[in-house]
């Protein structure tokens, strides 16, 4: 599967924010927002209506209760809602050529019908009627109807299986680090919900990511937890014009975790050795790395903001080799999403975490303490710094290695201090 | 012309046969097989030599055959390392080696496996020739693989005018090879570790005789890794083959699998190795395989396996052989002197001919 560009909806929603479906084939606007031939703006109901009930729901207006409609646009309605219905079967046929949809048991519905209206309570039958019109059966029993819903929850449920019968049957595609673009859009919601709204994410500087091409991400590491390196991923994955997956290389205990190793690789990220980086850069590929390490992620609140050792220079011996030029990352509000008072080794050592930290919330409120206080974020992606001008085997010299680490360092510790000054509040920004 | 006369050990095992079968398709190649049993199936075009591997007549042999390669390819696998195994994996190819050296062998080649890397959460993705060999030491066939490869290091600097292939092949899958992960998916379901989804490098069996043949036909001194170029996660493997899972929670896998060895795992026995091997990956990188050896697997592992998803139900796979130890130093000695009589005897009625005309 290939990275979805897809336009998101132009549209603005009732309550003012910008439409999140995406777009319609060749058209500006998601299905809600599509204007039709009668109704310029679309109705309320239609528009907040999320589920698939909502492709009908020009059906439920067309009903003799809503006293706007004469006979003749009511008839006009159905006509469009018939090539509207047959439309998204042409579609659906498209997407799925050898789709064939199991065949509707019209007669055994009519027939259940008629056998349940005698016993009908009077409250359902007033209801109906009022829903469709004195002549609901007519409307119920509409072949063209009951089709089109049928071969919308069938296509649905069938996706759905399709998706989950795949991964069971091996029918799926990695690439060979083990990313699965499939699983990218499935996870997509949860880290894009985290940036919108949770932490509020503001991200400034993406122009200094090139569209194409290598390029390393160096950014300060904090938050016990990893949620920054998944914000950057997600920032250039959904801000970034040109949807650039960043590939973060991550620590040598998560490998060692069931599920998280699974999810981790699935979604593009990488184990931290000097030979994934260089091979990543080799393939031009967007590289994040956090050299501050466990010792970043690990730090105490009284240390938040105050760099760590940057590591051994790794990253800087990727770059030079690789003649990746630099780009300086600072994430400030991480370091705030937890309170981390103490740092236990033997609990450590006991439990075989690379650090145990006690927090005000953890481990005393247990799983409760993993959540990360919504803080507001702000990811500053500075100017990149070139390594072009390094001789091809600068990378072998070790004192040019740690000059280079040392001026990351000095860069990102800058840029933190700049957006420190800038911000009134931890959690209003 | 003068034909290259290449001995073939561990004839009487499945690669030995497997590799004898292709070369002696080549008419430049005069084809010998050793090991102390025959072959399943003859070999037409080959001269079978019943001898044991640690027979001390061995460079005696290779000296009156005026041999120019060695295929070592007399390997016993083993899940439990034991005395037995040892002597014939280890002293075995010390002893064959030796010889080699002793009777101006010029070129050996020697099939390894990936697995000597080990599997290890802080592995590269893709493993490189120079990458230092963790593999598991309690697995006997991955255990004497490196102690075999350890002295190969040695061999390479005491006999530099010895032409040494090591071929470090990916899991083997194929309709007819008995291989680990082979074993593993004939099973009525395989175990994985939940939560855990390695990236798994294969080899489909026929691209392994094509790479051992492709090796013997030129020289690369060295090692190489030899796998299919696409990479592919352990459950898609497991899909593809058309074999279920049962994923089992790993603190308790590793629990059992320590009280019980593999029997702790009841009716999924068979692991592709050991428990760390399907989670944690082990890839090997192909770059070397592909610029200095110059060969490329037909198969890729995705095709591989949808061949053995339909051809697993019809084919049983070859049961291993058992290997007397004996040192039958008097047979050898009978049939070196019975065959150097009759080459020269051949020899003779050549030259006769010739001056008829």
């Amino acid at each position: 599967m290939s990275k979805n560009s897809r336009p998101r909806c132009a549209a603005t929603t009732k309550s003012g924010r910008p439409c999140k479906n995406y777009a319609l084939e060749g058209e500006r606007y998601c299905w809600v927002h599509l204007p039709g031939d009668e109704q310029p703006s679309p109705s309320p109901e239609v528009e907040t209506a999320p589920d698939s009930s909502a492709a009908f729901a020009p059906e439920a207006e067309s009903g003799p209760a809503d006293a706007d409609f004469t006979p003749d646009e009511i008839r006009q309605l159905r006509a469009e809602l018939l090539r509207e219905l047959s439309e998204l079967v042409e579609r659906l046929r498209e997407l799925q050529p050898d789709y064939e949809p199991p065949s509707f048991p019209m007669r055994r519905l009519r027939g259940l019908f008629g056998r349940l209206r005698p016993g009908m309570p009077a409250a359902l039958e007033s209801q109906l009627v009022e829903l469709f019109g004195e002549n609901y059966q007519e409307e119920i029993f509409n072949p063209e109807t009951w089709k089109g819903l049928w071969y919308m929850v069938h296509y649905t449920v069938q996706y759905q299986a399709d998706f989950l019968k795949r991964r069971v049957t091996g029918e799926y595609e990695t690439d060979e680090w083990g990313l699965d673009w499939e699983f990218v859009e499935v996870i997509l919601p949860f880290f894009e919900f985290l940036y919108y709204k949770y932490f509020r994410v503001t991200a400034t500087g993406l122009e200094n990511i090139p569209d194409y091409g290598r390029a390393l991400l160096v950014s300060n590491h904090s938050g016990q937890l990893p949620w920054d390196g998944a914000m950057i991923t997600t920032a250039t994955y959904t801000e970034h014009p040109a949807q650039r997956l960043t590939r973060s290389l991550y620590a040598t205990w998560f490998p060692t975790l069931p599920f998280i190793s699974t999810i981790l690789e699935r979604g593009g990220q990488v184990m931290a050795t000097v030979d994934n980086g260089t091979r990543l850069l080799e393939q031009d590929e967007l590289v994040a790395v956090f050299p501050e390490g466990y010792k970043g992620v690990g730090k105490l609140f009284k240390d938040r903001y105050k760099l760590a050792r940057f590591g051994r220079g790794g990253f800087a011996k990727m770059a030079m080799d690789t003649q990746s030029p630099i780009v300086p990352v600072a994430v400030v509000g991480a370091e705030e999403t937890y309170i981390s008072v103490y740092k236990s080794q033997t609990l450590a050592r006991l439990t075989g975490f690379p650090y145990f930290p006690i927090s005000l919330r953890f481990p005393w409120f247990g799983l409760l303490g993993l959540l990360p206080l919504p803080t507001k974020w702000y990811i500053d992606f500075g100017t990149p710094i070139s390594t072009d001008a390094y001789e091809p085997d600068a990378g072998k010299n070790l004192v040019l290695v740690s000059q280079l680490a040392d001026q990351v360092r000095n860069v990102v510790q800058e840029m933190i201090y700049q957006r420190l000054a800038q911000r009134s509040s931890v959690f209003r920004g | 012309m003068r034909k290259r006369k290449i001995l073939v050990t561990g004839i009487g095992g499945y690669w030995g046969s497997r590799v004898a079968q292709a070369l002696v398709q080549n008419p430049v190649y005069q084809v010998l097989g050793l090991d102390t049993v025959a072959p399943q199936q003859p070999v037409p075009g080959m001269d079978f030599i019943q001898a044991d591997i640690r027979n001390p007549l061995l460079v005696e042999l290779l000296k009156s055959e005026k041999i120019d390669t060695v295929y070592h390819l007399a390997f016993r696998n083993t899940e439990r390392p034991s005395e037995a195994a040892f002597d014939y994996n280890v002293m075995g190819t010390m002893k064959v080696f030796g010889a080699c050296a002793a009777a101006g062998v010029r070129k050996i080649i020697f099939k390894s496996s990936t697995a000597v890397y080990g599997a290890a959460p802080q592995n590269s993705a893709f493993l490189r020739e120079d990458h230092p060999l963790n593999g598991s030491r309690s697995h006997g066939s991955i255990r004497y693989l490196m102690e075999v490869e350890a002295f190969c290091n040695g061999f390479r600097r005491q006999s530099p005018e010895v032409n040494l292939t090591i071929l470090r092949f990916a899991s083997v899958v194929g309709p007819t090879a008995d291989a680990p992960l082979v074993r593993y998916l004939r099973q009525p379901v395989s175990a994985v570790l939940m939560g855990f989804d390695p990236m798994m490098q294969i080899i489909h069996e026929d691209d392994v005789v094509d790479a051992l043949v492709h090796a013997g036909e030129g020289d690369y001194p060295g090692i190489f890794n030899v796998a299919a170029e696409d990479v592919i996660p352990l459950t898609k493997l497991l899909g593809l083959a058309g074999q279920r899972r049962v994923p089992v929670f790993h603190p308790f896998a590793y629990w059992g699998y320590g009280l019980f060895g593999s029997r702790g795992l009841r009716f999924t026995r068979h692991l592709p190795i050991e428990l760390d091997y399907i989670r944690y990956r082990w890839v090997g990188d192909l770059q070397k395989m592909r610029e200095v050896l110059g060969f490329a697997a037909s198969h890729t592992a995705e095709e591989t396996l949808r061949q053995f998803a339909e051809q697993r139900s019809a084919k049983k796979p070859v049961l291993e052989i058992s290997v007397p130890a004996s040192y039958d130093a008097d047979h050898l000695r009978e049939t070196i002197e019975r065959r150097h009589v009759s080459e020269t005897q051949a020899g003779g009625g050549e030259s006769l001919e010739a001056t008829d005309e």
